[in-house]
C-alpha cells in the first residue's frame, strides 16, 4: 500500500499589517455530521491537548447542543467555557475522511482547533514555519 | 521631511507619545530587517487548551464508544 504524498498548505497571516508575524497554520478542512457538510478554516495546534469546535461551527454542521451529553473539561482561555463531545468526519484534502472527535464549546471565541486528541493522531505533521508552509499526510498504520 | 525638520516637533511630544514613537520607529527598523517582531500593543490570543488531558480522554473513550457501537 503506498503513501499518499503530503498536502502542503501555507500559513495564513491573521493580520497583515503585522506580516510574518501574525502568520499561523490553517488548514481547510471539510466537516461531515448528520449528512450536512461545512468547510471551515482550522488552525492546526500541536499545543492543544484536543480538537475544539466552536458553538456557531457546530450548529452549521446541525447538531443540537442537548443531544450531545457527554460533557468534557476544557484548559486554556477557554477553561470556563462548556464543552461537550461530539464525533464528525473530516476530509482534508485529498485524503480518505477521518472520524474526529471534538470539544464542542459554547464559545465562539475560538477558532476550529485540531489538536492532539485525535487529530494528531489521524494525521502526521511537518511545520515549517521558516518557510511559511506545513505537511499533512495521513498517519502510517502500523503492521502493514 | 527630513530629521532635522522633525526633530524639533518630536522635542514638543509628551513624554508618553515619545516612548510611543520610539517603539514604532524600533518596529519599523526591525519590520524591515526581516524580523518577527510583537507589536508593542498587539493583540496575541492564545486559545490552546494545553493541559486538557482529562477532557481528551473523554474524547477518546467517545470515539471508542461511537467505534464499539
Amino acid at each position: 500500500m503506498t503513501t499518499p504524498p503530503p498536502g502542503r498548505f501555507d500559513y495564513i497571516e491573521a493580520d497583515p499589517s503585522l506580516g510574518p508575524a501574525s502568520a499561523l497554520p490553517y488548514a481547510p478542512i471539510a466537516l461531515q455530521f448528520g449528512g450536512r457538510e461545512i468547510r471551515v478554516s482550522a488552525l492546526v495546534d500541536s499545543g492543544a491537548t484536543l480538537n475544539v469546535l466552536p458553538y456557531d461551527v457546530g450548529l452549521q454542521l446541525g447538531a443540537v447542543w442537548e443531544r450531545q451529553t457527554v460533557p468534557v473539561r476544557l484548559g486554556g482561555n477557554i477553561a470556563d467555557s462548556e464543552a461537550r463531545a461530539i464525533v464528525v468526519l473530516g476530509r482534508i484534502g485529498r485524503f480518505a475522511p477521518v472520524r474526529l472527535a471534538f470539544a464542542w464549546t459554547r464559545s465562539n471565541r475560538v477558532p476550529v482547533i485540531l489538536g492532539q486528541t485525535n487529530f494528531f493522531m489521524e494525521f502526521d505533521i511537518r511545520f515549517c514555519r521558516s518557510q511559511l508552509f506545513f505537511e499533512i499526510k495521513p498517519r502510517e498504520k502500523l503492521g502493514g | 521631511m527630513t530629521l532635522s525638520e522633525l526633530l524639533p516637533a518630536l522635542h514638543e511630544l509628551p513624554r508618553a507619545e515619545k516612548l510611543r514613537a520610539i517603539q514604532l520607529l524600533a518596529a519599523d527598523v526591525a519590520r524591515e530587517e526581516g524580523d518577527e517582531v510583537m507589536a508593542s500593543e498587539g493583540s496575541y490570543p492564545i486559545w490552546s487548551p494545553y493541559d486538557a488531558f482529562e477532557g481528551a480522554a473523554t474524547l477518546m473513550r467517545v470515539l471508542d464508544e461511537e467505534h464499539a457501537a
